[in-house]
């Protein structure tokens, strides 16, 4: 038992959480491909900023600023990592009571440190370092609130906001990658590992798949693996052991979240690459994104916004 | 590192620096020939063994800890809010075990008074039929609730939580300079302190034998429960806070987490044939006692102001029905008025048949012509105070102020008497502060925290506000002012000679 407005406040702080640090992994991969002077190296960073949402990667635009407005700029239409960080922030405060200290420490810390008037100095001095440094912090914030906080509602309705999160952002990921969007057919090995690199992938699809780099492997990789905790599927298994448990013994009618993010996962794991090749990668993403935004207002309306008539002791 | 010497030993050098200068009014650490106070020694002596750098660091730490768990207050400007910490001192003020035995003593007579009063007021009146207290000054006044009048409150506990102001006056003597019994704040920054203390100095707070105050949550809780415990088994009590925004919000956040249980807002709660419930993510959950953070004036727009979008409509019926409880009860305030408080003296005698152990600075009210016309005399030494207003407002400080301020004050004064006391200027007693990196006297006054349910209990602890500025005798924190953790020590506590942890620090 929890109150609704915590459960959504924690959900939140899941996934600005999660947004944070896919941005971070984006300026940085944005920053790293342009020290190459080929057009992989600027393909790469196009895609990154296609996954962000930058519609026309003007050619003035250089990739720096965009990395820094990335990671920097509040006003960012889309967000930002600070802005990103200020939200999390936010509504961890508003539930301050209902996590641990060590969770609330790394996240003010975080916040303290992105916010600071020497950061855009830091940035600017080393960006590098300065997003593996957040980088590093979030996985600890994730790491305290893991180890200390019980694993009980509250925590589950934070971990179903990354997963969620997560998937949508992978999803749009691949989309823009592998869809066509880009006009040409993803073959490039730069640009293949700079899509590794975005979904922090690199290392595990290695070990999975060897160094042999192409397209087909790295959809099948980031959609249906079982065990790497940024596949698609990964997140979908989560969501919907989350979701299971959380309206275990309720009384949910139509929309149970639980029941849409079943048949997702379901989905997930009764489709192969094969499939996905046939139909287009489009479908199968744009299914995916459209699901999370199903589940997340079907979580909404279940948990936190139910109607109160349905809900009075008898 | 220094080896800390015995307090026998170090008693002979034990005088006030050069540097350190002595006012007029009484210091907490040195006597005013210049020793050192017994009480004060090890604390002493630890300070003089590290080294200006040493301080400066341990400030520093002690800052920083501060920031990263989230003790802040937000300030607004012009198109932003920053946090900033409540400044926060490094040394302890310390206070001897017989100076707090008589203001344990104090504090639990003047509040069982007060709560008896309340329950009079809102009943009988048999105090104002008595002729003790106006019958205007209690019923005239805007804190007086009269929804509240004949309505059952347990125990008598209209009060439950109360953080009174003391201060020390230049002979050393401690005064109640003001009951806070609507929302008192503070208690967090106690808590933080004792916190930050203990790491600060652990050998000398060992040594010392200070009295714990850890055990303040669980005591509130208690307090709360024991509301309710007569009607509801296991009652759910609740935290109901203004929201985020408000700038004791940590404080809320705080004892919500220490107590264990949800910290709500007005839009969580909501009413159902007079029952509280709380909107949970498995549906409505009953309230049975709810510790409010949020005035009397906004917790209900249906009993009190309209506008407020801060409390639950409907609550104060339900409070009425008595199917929840609200801590404090509504209309404690009209007890803690500037000029109610002159009465609580003969209040105290009226009701418990003693004289108040803790004395009440001397109070002149405007509403009696002789006493108006002496304040009108002596304008240029006494503080003269709206009754009605709080926080600095409305008030003149007769030394600090000019002729022609003076003048137009006394214009004031004699239009409307009703609305003003006077009392004399008080120098607050200082402790000892570092002050860019320099150790120098700042007036501080004393907030402890009384708990009252089925009994009345005092934290042995309170908060020490400080006036940061040299001179200044103005310590709210929405001033300028600071704070300092506050050990009280305990009898028992021989001086341990030990010493190994100190130096090992």
């Amino acid at each position: 038992m929890m109150l609704a407005r915590v459960a959504d406040s924690l959900y939140w702080v899941g996934r600005y959480v999660e947004r944070a640090e896919h941005f971070s992994r984006l300026a940085s991969v944005m920053l790293n491909a342009t020290l190459d002077r080929t057009d992989a190296g600027t393909q790469a960073a196009e895609l990154a900023r296609a996954a962000i949402g930058d519609r026309e990667p003007a050619a003035d635009a250089n990739p720096f600023e965009a990395a820094r407005a990335l990671v920097l700029n509040r006003e960012r239409a889309g967000g930002s990592v600070v802005d990103s960080l200020s939200r999390a922030r936010e509504n961890a405060r508003q539930v301050r009571d209902q996590i641990t200290t060590e969770t609330w420490e790394r996240l003010n810390l975080l916040y303290l440190r992105a916010t600071d008037s020497r950061a855009e100095h830091e940035f600017d001095a080393n960006a590098p370092d300065f997003l593996a440094g957040i980088i590093a912090d979030l996985h600890l914030f994730k790491g305290a609130a893991d180890a200390t906080m019980s694993h009980g509602e509250g925590w589950r309705f934070m971990v179903t906001g990354v997963h969620l999160e997560r998937a949508r952002l992978i999803a749009r990921l691949l989309r823009v990658c592998f869809s066509g969007h880009q006009g040409a057919v993803l073959d490039d090995h730069l640009a293949l590992v700079s899509v590794l690199r975005m979904a922090c992938a690199l290392e595990p699809y290695l070990r999975a798949y060897t160094a042999d780099l192409n397209s087909r492997y790295i959809l099948e990789f980031l959609l249906f693996d079982e065990d790497f905790p940024r596949s698609i599927r990964y997140s979908t298994d989560r969501m919907e052991e989350h979701l299971n448990r959380l309206s275990r013994g309720r009384e949910i009618g139509r929309g149970d979240p639980a029941r849409l993010a079943g048949r997702l996962n379901a989905r997930l794991a009764y489709t192969d690459v094969e499939d996905v090749e046939s139909t287009g990668a489009s479908a199968i993403l744009t299914a995916v994104e459209a699901e999370c935004t199903a589940i997340h207002q079907a979580m909404f309306d279940t948990f936190v916004a139910y109607p109160l008539e349905m809900r009075l002791p008898a | 590192m220094v080896d800390i010497q015995t307090v026998q030993d170090g008693s002979e050098s034990m005088r006030r620096p050069e540097d350190y200068p002595a006012g007029l009014a009484y210091d907490e650490m040195f006597a005013a020939e210049g020793g050192t106070r017994p009480h004060y020694q090890l604390l002493h002596n630890r300070i003089r063994s590290l080294g200006a750098m040493e301080l400066a660091e341990r400030q520093q730490t002690l800052e920083r800890s501060f920031l990263l768990q989230g003790i802040t207050f937000t300030v607004y400007g012009a198109d932003s809010a920053t946090e900033r910490i409540i400044p926060t001192d490094l040394f302890p003020r310390i206070i001897s075990a017989p100076e707090w035995a008589k203001i344990e003593k104090g504090l639990i007579q003047r509040l069982k008074a007060l709560n008896l009063f309340l329950a009079d007021i809102y009943g009988a009146q048999k105090i104002i039929g008595d002729g003790v207290v106006p019958r205007d000054l209690i019923l005239g006044a805007p804190s007086y609730r009269r929804q509240m009048q004949h309505l059952y409150v347990p125990h008598n506990a209209y009060v439950n939580v109360c953080g009174s102001d003391l201060i020390r006056g230049e002979d050393g003597e401690f005064f109640v300079l003001e009951d806070n019994l609507r929302v008192p704040s503070g208690v967090s920054y106690m808590l933080a302190n004792r916190e930050a203390a203990r790491r600060t100095f652990p050998g000398t707070f060992r040594q010392a034998g200070v009295k714990p105050v850890e055990r303040y949550p669980d005591l509130l809780l208690a307090t709360l429960k024991s509301m309710a415990g007569d009607w509801r088994p296991n009652p759910q009590v609740v935290v109901l806070t203004p929201g985020v925004y408000n700038s004791a919000y940590y404080e809320h956040a705080y004892l919500a987490r220490l107590m264990g249980v949800p910290l709500v807002e007005g839009r969580d709660l909501s009413i159902h044939d007079n029952l509280v419930f709380m909107r949970t993510t498995a549906g409505l959950r009953r309230v049975d006692v709810i510790y409010r953070r949020v005035d009397d004036d906004f917790i209900d727009p249906l009993s009190f102001r309209r506008d407020s979008s801060l409390g639950v409509a409907g609550l104060f019926n339900a409070y009425r029905s008595g199917n929840v409880v609200i801590c404090n009860a509504p209309g404690t305030g009209v007890a803690d008025d500037k000029a109610v408080y002159a009465f609580v003296p003969s209040i105290i005698k009226y009701y418990l048949g003693e004289e108040a152990i803790l004395p009440n600075v001397k109070t002149f009210l405007c509403r009696i012509p002789a006493e108006l016309n002496h304040t009108l005399a002596n304008l240029d030494k006494l503080v003269v105070k709206a009754v009605g207003a709080s926080g600095g407002y409305g008030m003149l400080v007769g030394p600090h102020a000019s002729a022609a301020e003076r003048a137009e004050f006394a214009d004031a004064l004699k239009a409307d008497p009703e609305n003003y006391i006077a009392q004399p200027t008080i120098q607050l007693s200082t402790a000892p502060c570092l002050v860019d990196g320099k150790i120098e006297p700042r007036h501080v006054d004393l907030r402890p925290f009384i708990l009252s349910g089925d009994k009345v209990v005092v934290t042995p602890g309170a908060l020490t506000r400080v006036a940061l500025k040299r001179g200044s005798l103005v310590v709210n924190s929405s001033q300028g002012g600071g704070s300092k953790d506050t050990w009280v020590l305990s009898d028992d506590a021989p001086p341990d000679s030990d010493d190994e942890l100190e130096a090992g620090q």
